[in-house]
């Protein structure tokens, strides 16, 4: 936990709120709160860090941070 | 098995009653039934003993407890004569002249046995008012003519009909039994000697006008009285007659005692809600009357114990029988109580309209000095000095103020002729700065000033200049005042002042 | 202007239309029925004398100086509790009545001393006023008479003296604290002549109960109470009107001076919010502004371990500027940002936005708000429409069934939990959800119906469990949801599964099932229901969760949109609704549009001919973030003691260390500026011109009572930045910022200072549609159209006690001090309050052997610090309080980085802590 950057923090912390979503609807919303209250930068940065982590990332995220880079952060 | 009465009232109890009555039992308790009996109201004559006869109850009294053998040897169980014989007590001029309406069980009865309660015409006020709609009822009290016992002579039945006009889910039934005026003591009589008679009252008050809570605020100096109530509302609601479902009629009343913290100006009807609330007892502004907002906020009746114990009689009755006794305005009995220097003390009922003269020098038998009266004081500490001059007043509310006097809660105190008048005109202003709650100017800081100008013309410094600021002092705490408290506190002054001037100047005193 | 007198009708107004007429001395007047005869002719233009008698108490009728004779009655009853009656003729002007008043005033008079002349009343003495209105000539009684005159003064309270040989036992004094404050400190011993006004069984004021709000210097009649300030200073010639910088109630105050020196700060009878009370804050803990500590010029260094340079303006704010370009052009245009603050005036906030996103050129914005009320702008704005309270605080007193969750008034919101306490004595219910016993739950004349004490970090389940009571046992108002609302179909399939029902929560909350479902009942179907909250719902991980949550249940119930009801946010500071209302949150500008929507942005770009980034920046903690990881190097921060108040102390330190540059402006060095290369000296709210927007939304004007001691307005600042990073932005008068925020913010069209000045305040939105303002809102729509439901479920806390930290910390403030201190510490306050403590159970206590008044560690997993412990049992068992009031405790060394889920509000009220006996442990 200590380990995690602070956006995958932030990013777990939110994708916590959506566990009772489907994962398509759990990743568009999440996304979409990413794209209203982060700075790009931090979208960046948590692309790279979901990409970094790989397998061993929570799947909500994961799937977040697909649509963060697919549109166009 | 013989009945003997020994009262378990307090006044003759303080006198020896309970060691007259252990003296009975000692020596003739297997003979006798004795019971402990509310006082007739002649306590000159206490500790009477009464015994059950063919004849009546015969009557024997003063009683000391090393008399009673004496008695028994001489055949007093069989109403047998002795020096102390006074022979059958509902014969005796003074109760056979009165006219007992509120006071019809007390010194009858057991006060606490429920067969004598209905015996003696208990509970059918009670159970005429739950047959009848809660307006009806307050018409018939309206009727009456009752007007409010407690001394400011308010009609009950105006009172009511506001109460039960008034919306409300709560409302209350409050007794002020906070009885400080000196000289009075039927409220403390009743209480001991007929209880039900007032719990009867309260609950026909709590069904005419839609409550379903009753507090008796009674004084702490009555503790006789507080354990007698709480008895007997025990036993009332053990018996159906308060609680849930009073009588099977459907109505719920609780009725609950209070007991007061010894402050005389809670026998006022708004420091009595603020005490019985829990708060300093503090006189309320009027408006809003208690009527509309009284205790908590909700509309109360406040009623004197004597006028929520006449209420079973007129609903047993009629409110139209009740109104022909009485004379004017002044409508039914009214309870006397005769104090002070008196040869013949006690408890008197009877029809409004009699001469003080006659209650006085007729049934008191004058001064118990022996020397002539000099004034009485009517209606407790606030109320006038009355002279002699002035004794053929009828006892009548209007008639009383019209000689600048009241009548109060019919208390007489009298005084002989070795009286100081300057020194009782003082004493009012004393007593108003003891007893005032503090609230208004007038009355707090004005009594004490009283005190002080009233000696400063006793003393003789500038009498004329001091009288005239006693004057207008009395003016403004008569017109000035919240309540009647200091309102009234000019009354003993003003009419010392009037009908004894000679005591307020130096030469007189030191004569004296 | 000349000192304000303000008219005193003697008794409150009463509600409803003019009805009743009647003549006072011939004159005739109409007014409300039950309104005294006393305020009729007052009203009618006559003022009977009086003394007892003050319009903000209810009459009493005790002085009889105000007697009056009305036709048709013999007697001479009191004007102030003699209500009218159609057609009555009353006389105010007899000789039998003068003469009366004359009897009243002669005996006040011969037991009071005769120092008029140098008494500490003298020129504003109602009892002096009345002798002469009544033509006193004489007391005949003397001086001689017994009297109170050698009684002894009690000068035990910081602020005021009581010296009872001036009282008159008029009682205004215990009335007022107990009528007005409702804390019933006071009271009246003995009784008749004896009677005297007591604090508490013969105690000091100090000593008592009494929470020093001034209602009863400001109601008492004579010196007999009195600021000190006036008896030091003497009488305020002059008033400036304006509005208290302290906590989000907003209270209007007089700043009464004597030339230039302010002498008494008294609560302004027509302020919206306040309505004439105050609390210690306001009314007595101004001295701050002229500590000897304030820093008053601009101050330079190279680094942080450098000594300070005293500068000019001109050379300091060149510097700021030539270093912030520097930065940006090294590192990047989104290197930089600023922090705005909700102590300054919504022109002062507006200012420093406008030169991060029009001078800076990025939305790095953000505003204290951050950590304390994001969440309600969140989940307000998500659900409603809007990001504000729905109510005015007058609407309490409509309110049926009060709801107070995380939120303590009678310490942190005074004046309003007094407004509230009175609605509560008149009989409205009372549920609190609450960890902590706070004193509402018990005190003078108030008792909670529901005390739901529930485990920090549970707030979400406690009111999905409530809301699904609500649905689930057929209390919802279905029409209300039918016509106003959406979604609700879904939310209430989610909201009443069996996991959302009390039963199923309890274990978790520690909420009593029986207890949760009775108070939900009562809210569902007590009458009016209106729910107050505090940090206590926003500072969590579920912050913004839990506002909707909120939401969610007051629109189930249709407690929304009416007077009486409403969700209602107490903010904690005095402008937190106006700082974000001005475009301070990183993704929103000015009215709560998001910096994505071209048209919204067209309109600023339009005025301010520069481009807006149409994406959000960075909020604080992701600056701090950003810090430590070399992409963001300088910042402004206005007036916010970060490094005092932001949660994990070492992470913020550490992040404000890695800063190129760190610019400060604020009154004192604080920790913050420990860590500064430039300090810039600010301005107090004594000073400043400008508004402050409250809980309610209400626009305020604060008022200059005093130049700027620092030689430059607070506003002129950013602009002379801006100005010398090349971006030309200047306003000759903080009006004309109104007047631009008015032209920029649809929600603030209408509102200017003119007309601010001429109906004392506006509730937002004030346009075209509302040209007063709207003290209601969303009352035949909400603002989004139809109010939305937005389930929310319930997600532990990440944030657990453990082996290693069993218990949980929760955080809050104390009636004396306020936040950081940085202001209540440099008065008198500290008297109440001299170090914070922490507060917990003695069972927890007596588990490690810790005894009252024992020096304690406090520690978290990220930090430790100490203090001393206070045994309470208002703490449960397993949950330790403390302030955050003094820099020397350091109460966030021990909060973690933990935040809302949506806001990054710091969750500050659920840390993990172990407590110990002893400094070392």
């Amino acid at each position: 936990m200590t380990t995690m950057s602070p956006v995958m923090r932030m990013a777990h912390d939110i994708s916590a709120q959506f566990r009772h979503l489907s994962l398509g609807e759990a990743a568009d919303v999440i996304a979409d709160h990413m794209r209203k209250f982060w700075d790009p930068r931090m979208r960046a940065q948590l692309v790279a860090d979901v990409e970094q982590a790989g397998i061993h990332c929570d799947s909500h995220v994961a799937a977040a941070a697909r649509l963060l880079r697919s549109g166009g952060g | 098995m013989i009945t003997v009465y020994v009262p378990r009232d307090s006044a003759a109890v303080s006198v020896g009653a309970d060691e007259v009555a252990a003296a009975l039992e000692q020596a003739a308790g297997e003979r006798i039934r004795l019971v402990r009996n509310g006082s007739r109201g002649m306590l000159w004559l206490e500790p009477l003993i009464e015994v059950a006869t063919e004849r009546g109850r015969i009557g024997y009294g003063p009683v000391s407890p090393h008399q009673v053998q004496g008695l028994i040897d001489a055949g007093m169980l069989d109403g047998a004569d002795h020096e102390l014989c006074l022979g059958v007590v509902d014969e005796l001029p003074w109760m056979r002249d009165q006219q007992r309406l509120c006071f019809a069980r007390v010194g009858v009865t057991d006060p606490l046995s429920v067969v004598d309660y209905e015996a003696h015409g208990g509970l059918t006020g009670l159970r005429q008012a739950l047959a009848r709609e809660p307006a009806d009822v307050v018409a018939e009290m309206t009727e009456s003519g009752l007007r409010g016992r407690g001394g400011a002579g308010f009609p009950a039945g105006v009172k009511w009909q506001t109460v039960l006009d008034t919306p409300g889910e709560t409302k209350f039934v409050c007794c002020n039994a906070d009885e400080g005026d000196s000289g009075t003591f039927a409220d403390r009589m009743l209480m001991e000697g007929d209880p039900f008679c007032l719990i009867e009252g309260m609950t026909i008050a709590a069904h005419a006008v839609g409550a379903s809570e009753g507090y008796i605020y009674v004084r702490s100096e009555y503790p006789d009285a507080v354990a007698t109530l709480r008895r007997a509302i025990d036993i009332a609601y053990e018996h159906g007659w308060l609680g849930e479902n009073v009588l099977g009629s459907g109505l719920r009343f609780d009725l609950f005692v209070r007991v007061g913290a010894g402050a005389y100006i809670c026998g006022e009807e708004t420091s009595m809600l603020e005490s019985l609330e829990g708060k300093r007892g503090m006189v309320r502004s009027k408006p809003p009357i208690p009527a509309i907002t009284g205790l908590f906020g909700k509309p109360t009746i406040v009623n004197n114990v004597l006028t929520l114990a006449s209420v079973p009689r007129i609903l047993a009755d009629g409110g139209a029988a009740y109104s022909e006794l009485g004379i004017e305005r002044s409508r039914g009995t009214q309870v006397f109580q005769l104090a002070g220097n008196i040869a013949r003390g006690g408890v008197f009922e009877t029809a409004f309209g009699i001469t003080l003269d006659e209650l006085i020098n007729g049934y008191g038998g004058g001064t118990r000095s022996g020397r002539p009266v000099r004034a009485v004081q009517v209606g407790g500490p606030l109320g006038s000095y009355v002279p002699v001059s002035q004794f053929d007043l009828p006892t009548d509310y209007e008639a009383f103020a019209a000689a600048e006097a009241m009548l109060g809660h019919g208390g007489i105190v009298v005084f002989d002729d070795t009286t100081d008048m300057s020194k009782m005109a003082r004493f009012a202003m004393e007593f108003c700065a003891e007893e005032s709650c503090g609230k208004c100017t007038p009355c707090r800081v004005g009594s004490v000033r009283g005190v002080e100008v009233i000696d400063r013309i006793t003393g003789g410094e500038d009498p004329d200049g001091n009288l005239a600021v006693l004057n207008d002092l009395c003016e403004l705490m008569t017109d000035g005042s919240l309540c009647a408290m200091g309102g009234l506190t000019p009354n003993p002054v003003r009419s010392a002042l009037t009908h004894f001037p000679e005591d307020f100047t130096v030469n007189h005193r030191e004569a004296k | 202007m000349a000192l304000l007198k303000e008219p005193d009708l003697g008794t409150p107004a009463k509600p409803g239309p003019a009805t009743v007429s009647v003549e006072v001395d011939g004159h005739p007047v109409t007014v409300p029925e039950g309104t005294s005869v006393m305020r009729a002719a007052a009203l009618s233009g006559i003022d009977i004398p009086k003394l007892c008698a003050t319009d903000s108490l209810d009459a009493f009728g005790s002085c009889r100086l105000c007697l009056v004779e009305i036709a048709g009655r013999p007697s001479t009853p009191a004007s102030c509790t003699t209500p009218v009656t159609d057609g009555m003729r009353v006389r105010i002007q007899t000789p039998r009545l003068e003469k009366l008043r004359q009897g009243v005033m002669e005996l006040y008079i011969s037991d009071h001393p005769l120092d008029c002349l140098t008494c500490s009343a003298n020129g504003d003495c109602e009892l002096q006023d009345m002798s002469g209105v009544v033509g006193l000539r004489q007391v005949r009684y003397g001086y001689e008479g017994e009297n109170h005159l050698d009684l002894d003064k009690d000068t035990s309270n910081p602020y005021f003296d009581f010296d009872p040989s001036k009282c008159i036992a008029c009682s205004r004094c215990v009335r007022a604290c107990g009528e007005v404050q409702g804390t019933f400190a006071l009271t009246i011993e003995g009784r008749g002549f004896e009677s005297k006004v007591s604090a508490g069984a013969g105690e000091l004021f100090l000593d008592s109960e009494c929470v020093s709000c001034g209602a009863c210097v400001q109601a008492c009649p004579t010196a007999t109470l009195q600021e000190k300030s006036v008896v030091d200073l003497g009488m305020p010639n002059r008033t400036v009107l304006t509005t208290c910088a302290y906590c989000g109630v907003g209270c209007s105050f007089k700043a009464e001076l004597r030339g230039d020196e302010l002498v008494r700060m008294v609560p302004y009878k027509d302020g919206g919010a306040n309505e004439g009370h105050s609390c210690v804050k306001g009314r007595f803990a101004f001295g701050y502004a002229t500590h000897p500590e304030r820093v008053t010029t601009p101050m330079v260094r190279d680094s942080i371990d450098d000594e300070w340079r005293e500068v000019d303006w001109d050379t300091a704010i060149s510097h700021v500027a030539r270093r912030f370009r520097e930065l940006q052009d090294t590192y990047g245009q989104g290197a930089i940002g600023g922090i705005t603050s909700s102590r300054c005036t919504n022109e002062e906030v507006y200012v420093v936005q406008k030169m991060v996103r029009a001078a800076f050129g990025n939305n790095n914005v953000d505003t204290c708000a951050r950590v304390c009320h994001s969440p309600t702008g969140y989940g307000l704005k998500q659900t409603f429409g809007t990001s504000a309270g729905t109510q005015d605080f007058r609407s309490v007193a409509q309110a049926d069934v009060i709801v107070v969750i995380g939120a303590n008034p009678t310490d942190a919101h005074p004046v309003f939990a007094s407004r509230m306490k009175r609605r509560l004595r008149e009989g409205a219910k009372l549920i609190v959800a609450d960890p902590r016993r706070i004193d509402l739950v018990r005190s003078a004349h108030i008792e909670a119906s529901h005390h739901l004490q529930l485990t920090p970090g549970t707030n979400v389940a406690v009111v999905n469990a409530m809301a699904h009571v609500v649905v689930t046992e057929g209390l919802t108002d279905e029409s209300f949801v039918a016509d106003r609302c959406e979604d609700f179909d879904a939310w209430s399939e989610f909201i009443a599964r069996e996991e959302n029902s009390p039963e199923a929560i309890e274990a978790i909350t520690g909420v009593p099932a029986a207890e949760l479902r009775d108070a939900a009942r009562l809210y569902a179907t007590g009458g009016n229901a209106a729910i107050y909250y505090g940090l206590g719902v926003t500072e969590h991980s579920q912050g913004s969760t839990m506002v909707m949550g909120m939401a969610n249940l007051a629109m189930a119930t249709g407690n929304i949109g009416r007077e009486g009801v409403g969700v209602n946010p107490l903010r904690g500071q005095n402008n937190v609704q106006g700082s974000c209302d001005m475009g301070s949150f990183p993704h929103e500008l000015s009215g709560y549009r998001h910096v994505s929507d071209d048209a919204v942005r067209e309109v600023f770009e339009t005025l301010w001919q520069r481009p807006i980034v149409a994406e959000p920046g960075l909020r604080i903690p992701n600056m701090f973030d950003s810090a430590l990881d070399g992409s963001f190097r300088g910042l402004f921060v206005q007036g916010e003691d970060i490094a005092q108040s932001d949660p994990n102390t070492s992470h913020v330190t550490e992040a404000l260390r890695a800063l190129d540059l760190l610019v400060v402006q604020d009154l004192f060095l604080n920790e913050t500026a420990k860590f500064a290369h430039v300090f810039l000296p600010g301005t107090s709210f004594l000073e400043k011109d400008g508004t402050f927007t409250n809980a309610e939304r209400r626009i305020n004007r604060v008022r200059p009572v005093m130049p700027p001691k620092t030689g430059k307005h607070e506003w002129e600042v950013p602009g002379e930045i801006a100005r010398a990073m090349g971006y030309e932005m200047s306003y000759k008068h903080p009006r004309e910022i109104m007047a631009e925020i008015a032209s920029v913010t649809p929600t603030f069209a209408g509102v200017s200072f003119e007309k601010l000045d001429k109906l004392g305040s506006v509730q937002w939105p004030c346009n075209d549609a509302a040209p007063e303002g709207t003290p209601t809102m969303h009352v035949d729509a909400f603002v989004r159209g139809k109010g939305k439901f937005v389930p929310t479920p319930f997600v532990a806390t990440t944030e657990r006690s453990s082996r290693k930290f069993p218990l949980l910390l929760t955080t809050g403030r104390i009636l004396s001090q306020y936040n950081v201190g940085a202001q209540t510490r440099r008065t008198a306050n500290v008297t109440w309050h001299p170090e914070d403590v922490l507060e917990l159970h003695p069972h927890d206590a007596e588990e490690r052997g810790i005894g009252d008044g024992d020096e304690v560690t406090l520690a978290s997993r990220v930090g430790r610090t100490r203090l001393r412990a206070l045994l309470s049992d208002r703490m449960p068992v397993g949950v330790v309080y403390t302030t955050f009031h003094h820099p020397d405790t350091g109460a966030n060394v021990v909060t973690t980085e933990n935040s809302d889920w949506a806001t990054n509000c710091p969750e500050y009220k659920v840390t993990a802590v172990q407590v110990g006996k002893g400094v070392t442990r």
